[in-house]
């Protein structure tokens, strides 16, 4: 997973990660973010244009970039993990029907 | 005539099979007799031996015995289930844990001896943590709450900081406000930290020459750990317990410890 990242930080008023108040605040500029992009049918960040950069701002602002790229990235893995459950899934359920029949 | 039957009635379980076949015998000789005297075969029985007829007795005695045996199987079974268990929990513990020197967050020295004496739950994190620490410390404070509210203050919540270069004693001050009181913030240098790290079986993934100013996240083991009084490892819960899992599974073991020693703690 995408937990290990070589970006150095801009230390220009970024929020306190490590209070509850701000992890709270990054936690929702997410949320309202990911909530538009799933809106326009978008999976991975980025790919929705201009569509979204007010929430893409907040976003950026209140979570550091490693957080940042942390949540993109668990986001795409998230959608594929759904895919591939799904497949097992069906595959799970021919394998019983074959042996039924 | 009537004692011998009676007897052999007695010992069915000595030998039943000339038992049977004495009281085949008999009751044909009875029969005989019966009829030579005239005198109804019923009512003399029940005058001689009332209601507990041999038949009754037989019944009666293999019963007994019967429930005897099963009871003592029984018995035996949960015996050696027990001694199994007891035997598992001698052998099975997990090398997790051991000799470490680290700091509080206060600046005050902790090793693995300040964990003698109280029910530990240990947690590997790093104050940057996305979401995973936070959410695991949450859950770790709201077990601590439960077992203070059941047993009174004997778990100490401690937090170990897997990223030496960025976690100052400040800052994980600053970090440990939000979650339990009693929470304990242990961090030391790199080789301090990875010394302790490997005697929990942890791994972590902050480089040596991390920069103090780094917008990095660290690749870490996500276990909170439960240590008992004496700083022997007991359980490693994952992310998928609950607070419930885990208050109950460390409930348990306080239980069986206070059976055992006398004492919660």
């Amino acid at each position: 997973m995408g937990w290990f990242d070589w970006i150095s930080s801009k230390k220009t008023e970024e929020p306190d990660l490590t209070t509850r108040k701000d992890r709270q605040k990054c936690w929702e500029s997410r949320d309202a973010y990911f909530a538009c992009l799933d809106a326009k049918g978008v999976i991975k960040p980025g790919d929705e244009g201009t569509g979204c950069s007010a929430e893409q701002g907040k976003y950026e602002q209140n979570c550091a970039k490693s957080w940042i790229d942390y949540f993109n990235q668990r986001r795409v893995l998230a959608e594929q993990q759904k895919e591939s459950l799904a497949m097992a899934k069906t595959q799970e359920e021919e394998a019983k029907r074959r042996r039924k029949s | 005539m009537n004692s011998g039957l009676s007897r052999a009635a007695l010992r069915p379980f000595l030998s039943r099979s000339r038992c049977v076949g004495q009281r085949f015998r008999m009751v044909k000789k009875n029969y005989s007799s019966s009829v030579q005297q005239q005198t109804p075969r019923g009512s003399r029985d029940r005058a001689a031996v009332g209601v507990f007829t041999p038949k009754a007795a037989a019944v009666f005695v293999a019963t007994g015995v019967g429930l005897y045996l099963y009871f003592r199987y029984e018995k035996e079974k949960i015996q050696e289930a027990k001694r199994k268990e007891l035997e598992s929990r001698k052998w099975g513990k997990a090398a997790v844990g051991g000799p470490f020197q680290l700091s509080t967050h206060e600046g005050k020295p902790f090793s693995e001896k300040d964990l003698l004496g109280k029910w530990n739950l240990v947690y590997f994190g790093f104050t940057n943590c996305p979401d995973i620490c936070p959410e695991e410390l949450d859950k770790m404070t709201e077990v601590v709450n439960e077992l203070d509210n059941r047993f009174g203050e004997i778990a100490q919540p401690i937090f170990i900081s897997v990223d030496p270069a960025r976690d100052s004693q400040p800052q994980i001050a600053r970090y440990l406000k939000d979650f339990h009181p009693r929470l304990v913030g242990l961090s030391g240098t790199y080789d301090e930290t990875k010394a302790v790290c490997k005697t929990y079986r942890v791994y972590f993934s902050t480089p040596k020459d991390a920069s103090p100013d780094g917008d990095y996240l660290v690749d870490h083991s996500i276990y909170f750990y439960l240590m008992d009084p004496e700083g022997e490892f007991v359980e490693a819960f994952g992310r998928s317990s609950t607070v419930e899992e885990v208050v109950k599974r460390t409930a348990e073991e306080i239980g069986r410890w206070e059976g055992e020693k006398g004492r919660k703690t």
